[in-house]
């Protein structure tokens, strides 16, 4: 081996806590037997007697996370849970193969673990020790729209009106080739200019692609949508290429959205450089945690650009992410995918964590006030739901048969 | 040309140069056959003998299964090596007893949409050359801009263009697609007036906007509208559809099908996928030609349109179905697939004959 100071703990002996991690859980966790993004949760607990929960949900992947997760193991165990930064770096760097989803989500769970111990030994919440909040009312947020007439956008309308809500999110119909026809590019626009029309002047609107289309394709409809004013276009075309979603973003004035799919601080670094991004959606489950979100939080300001996570996985990273929106000045909105009528998924978050998690009161999200990241959870709680295995996502294709994205 | 005992290596190479009756379209048909009896089948524009003698000097002890390798041979005579790509991978299908495109990773579809290319400086002979190529089974149309007189052209001509377009639509109906065919003619500034008329048209593209020349020019169209443009028939360097990924200035690569074959097309639609660039190869030749694209569109991920010619009377129609039977039948927008091992075409000898190009 490789000649080195003391491990871990040991070279921090003067400056370190006598806290250390004792124990290391993993849960998968499928809310229905066949879900397809089973809830992957990781549990450190100290010799204090403190627990930390996190979050390291990878929608379709969730067997591969598990055993990242378990791969870490030995990072963590015996360490000083304060030293989040240091172990950051040390689960990132010395994994030799940086960032990628399964290990960047392996690490986001961890990661909140860590602050959630963090913030408990300090007896603050973890927007407090970030220096937030910057609003003290909440977290702005959106729900999806999940509408698709005119009426019912209508209905949507008068209850937004009535809950305080300001923001939707909708999406665009069907699947796109890389070049399209005059019938699907209609098609896209209309239901954009239905979603202006009935939900009104005042409510912001973003409408996720989902990089369902090819820079091509996205340009014209983005270009064709500039009168109504959206909020943002999220994922115009797939992640890899960043000239190609600079392309879309220089032709058009409408704002670009994008980054769930991206993982660690310097995946972001191009988008800000190139001017391919208005806003940010990284994702606290992949990213790397709120060690990372923040970064990119941090790193995306001084360029005017804002953030507005993604989020559509469990509770404990939705609950972790509004810590990271509450203090960063340049927070847009949070995503939640849910929408104004709760779901099983929500009745089965209120039991477990005691309160309505991730839903909103007067348009924003309200801010835990107790230590950590603000919740306790039973492992018992957990077992109701266990873990149903791996399940492919939606795998859909084209009218020749050949792959679409969804 | 064999000088091994490999029964797939190349033993014989020979041209059958046609003509088509009605629209006097040339082509020849190259045979390749091993020492043990596989004759494959390629396509080209023309050929020499002089070319012919040194491509059998180069081909001499490979065997047909080297496609890749006789490419890299073969490029002294650029005119013949796509036509031998194809008869090279005939016979490696005709010897798996497979497809073509299942030696090429198997299909990524089931059917490949196909492209009309249709004709008329009327607009009652373009409407009647729409509905003609409708009936054969055509959703997707190329049509040429009318000829120019100026270097540039003014508000006129712009408009001529859109008023062309939005009557093909109006007689087309609304699942009708449009290819609007620049063929290399107009200057840049032009090119991106009109591309911008039509922006809200929805085009499938615009090809050839403008000659292929100063990168610069070309990204000033893509960069001042959105309607997408494509470029690559006239590409004989393949490094060009480099450059024009990464000018931004191409949402539609076309290789054509006579300059890089079946397995160079190949490797231009993978630098054009890390883009999210679509390939729609080049075709204007013979029934060959056609089967050899179809293997290559169900290979390719990021396939969108075959350009296919539509026979331009009864005589031509049935000169093709004579040579190579039913390969290019359309329905419903979308050519099937060959399922026959190689290329897919039983190519008729006897037919070759009577249409040969007799100068």
């Amino acid at each position: 081996m490789l000649a080195q100071a003391p491990l871990g703990a040991g070279a921090f002996e003067k400056v370190g806590t006598k806290v250390r991690v004792t124990g290391m859980k993993v849960f998968g966790v499928s809310l229905t037997p066949d879900s397809d993004r089973p809830y992957v949760f990781v549990k450190l607990e100290t010799n204090q007697g403190i627990v930390g929960w996190g979050e390291a949900t990878l929608e379709g992947k969730a067997g591969a996370v598990i055993a990242c997760v378990s791969d870490f193991k030995e990072f963590i165990m015996g360490c000083d849970p304060m030293q989040v930064e240091h172990h950051w770096q040390s689960m990132y760097v010395h994994s030799f193969y940086r960032a990628g989803p399964v290990m960047g989500s392996a690490i986001s769970g961890i990661d909140q673990a860590l602050w959630d111990i963090r913030g408990k030994i300090l007896g603050m919440p973890v927007y407090k020790l970030l220096g937030g909040p910057h609003d003290p009312l909440g977290v702005r947020g959106y729900y999806h729209a999940r509408a698709n007439t005119p009426e019912q956008l209508q209905a949507l309308r008068h209850q937004a009106k009535s809950l305080g809500i300001t923001a939707f999110k909708s999406g665009i119909p069907g699947y796109y080739e890389w070049i399209e026809t005059n019938a699907k590019i209609t098609r896209a626009v209309r239901q954009i200019q239905m979603l202006r029309e009935n939900l009104g002047p005042e409510i912001d609107i973003g409408v996720d692609f989902h990089a369902k289309t090819s820079p091509s394709v996205a340009s014209i409809i983005v270009k064709e949508v500039e009168p109504l004013n959206l909020l943002f276009i999220e994922e115009p075309c797939p992640p890899e290429n960043m000239k190609a979603m600079a392309r879309v973003a220089r032709r058009s004035t409408t704002p670009i959205a994008t980054g769930e799919r991206l993982v660690a601080s310097y995946s972001c670094q191009q988008l800000i450089e190139m001017g391919a991004a208005d806003i940010l959606q990284c994702d606290i489950n992949h990213v790397g945690g709120i060690t990372a979100l923040w970064k990119v939080a941090a790193m995306a300001e001084p360029s005017g650009i804002s953030i507005a996570p993604h989020a559509c996985e469990g509770p404990i990273g939705g609950l972790a992410t509004l810590h990271v929106d509450a203090a960063s000045p340049n927070f847009l909105v949070q995503e939640i995918c849910s929408g104004v009528q709760p779901e099983m998924k929500e009745e089965v978050w209120e039991e477990w964590l005691g309160f309505p998690a991730m839903r909103m009161v007067n348009g924003r999200f309200p801010l835990p006030d107790k230590p950590g990241l603000g919740f306790d959870l039973q492992e018992s709680a957990l077992a109701k739901f266990p873990f149903g295995g791996t399940k492919p996502m939606a795998r859909v294709f084209h009218e020749d048969g050949s792959v679409a994205e969804w | 040309m064999a000088t091994g005992n490999d029964p797939l290596d190349l033993k014989e190479l020979r041209a059958f140069p046609l003509r088509e009756p009605v629209s006097g379209r040339r082509y020849t048909l190259i045979r390749l056959e091993t020492r043990g009896g596989l004759r494959g089948w390629g396509e080209c524009a023309g050929t020499s003998d002089r070319e012919f003698a040194q491509a059998r000097q180069l081909l001499s002890g490979i065997p047909a299964t080297a496609y890749d390798v006789a490419w890299r041979k073969l490029e002294p005579i650029p005119g013949l090596r796509a036509a031998i790509n194809m008869a090279q991978l005939d016979i490696v299908g005709q010897h798996a007893k497979a497809p073509v495109y299942q030696v090429l990773g198997g299909p990524t579809r089931n059917k490949a949409r196909a492209l009309a290319p249709i004709e008329g400086a009327a607009p009652s002979d373009l409407l009647a050359s729409l509905q003609k190529a409708q009936q054969a089974g055509y959703r997707a149309f190329s049509t040429t801009v009318p000829p120019i007189e100026w270097v540039n052209q003014g508000q006129a001509y712009i408009f001529n263009v859109r008023g062309r377009m939005e009557i093909l639509r109006k007689n087309g109906g609304p699942n009708v697609d449009f290819v609007l065919d620049g063929a290399a003619q107009l200057a840049a500034g032009d090119a991106s007036s009109i591309a911008a008329e039509l922006e809200k048209f929805h085009l499938l593209w615009f090809d050839e906007p403008c000659r292929v020349s100063n990168l610069s020019a070309l990204r000033k169209i893509t960069d001042e509208n959105v309607t997408p443009v494509g470029y690559g028939r006239n590409i004989t360097n393949g490094g060009e559809f480099q450059d024009l990924l990464r000018e931004e200035a191409a949402d539609v690569l076309r290789p054509a099908l006579y300059t890089y074959g079946v397995s160079q097309s190949r490797k231009i639609a993978a630098l054009a996928e890390t883009y999210y660039v679509a390939v729609a190869p080049y075709h204007d030749g013979g029934p060959v030609a056609t089967a050899a694209a179809l293997q290559l569109a169900a290979s390719l991920p990021n396939f969108f349109i075959q350009q296919i010619p539509v026979p331009a009377g009864d005589a031509d129609r049935q000169m093709r179905q004579a040579i190579a039977g039913d390969v290019e039948r359309i329905r419903d927008g979308f050519a099937e697939l060959p399922t026959a091992p190689g290329l897919g075409v039983q190519v008729n000898e006897r037919a070759l004959d009577k249409y040969r190009d007799r100068g």
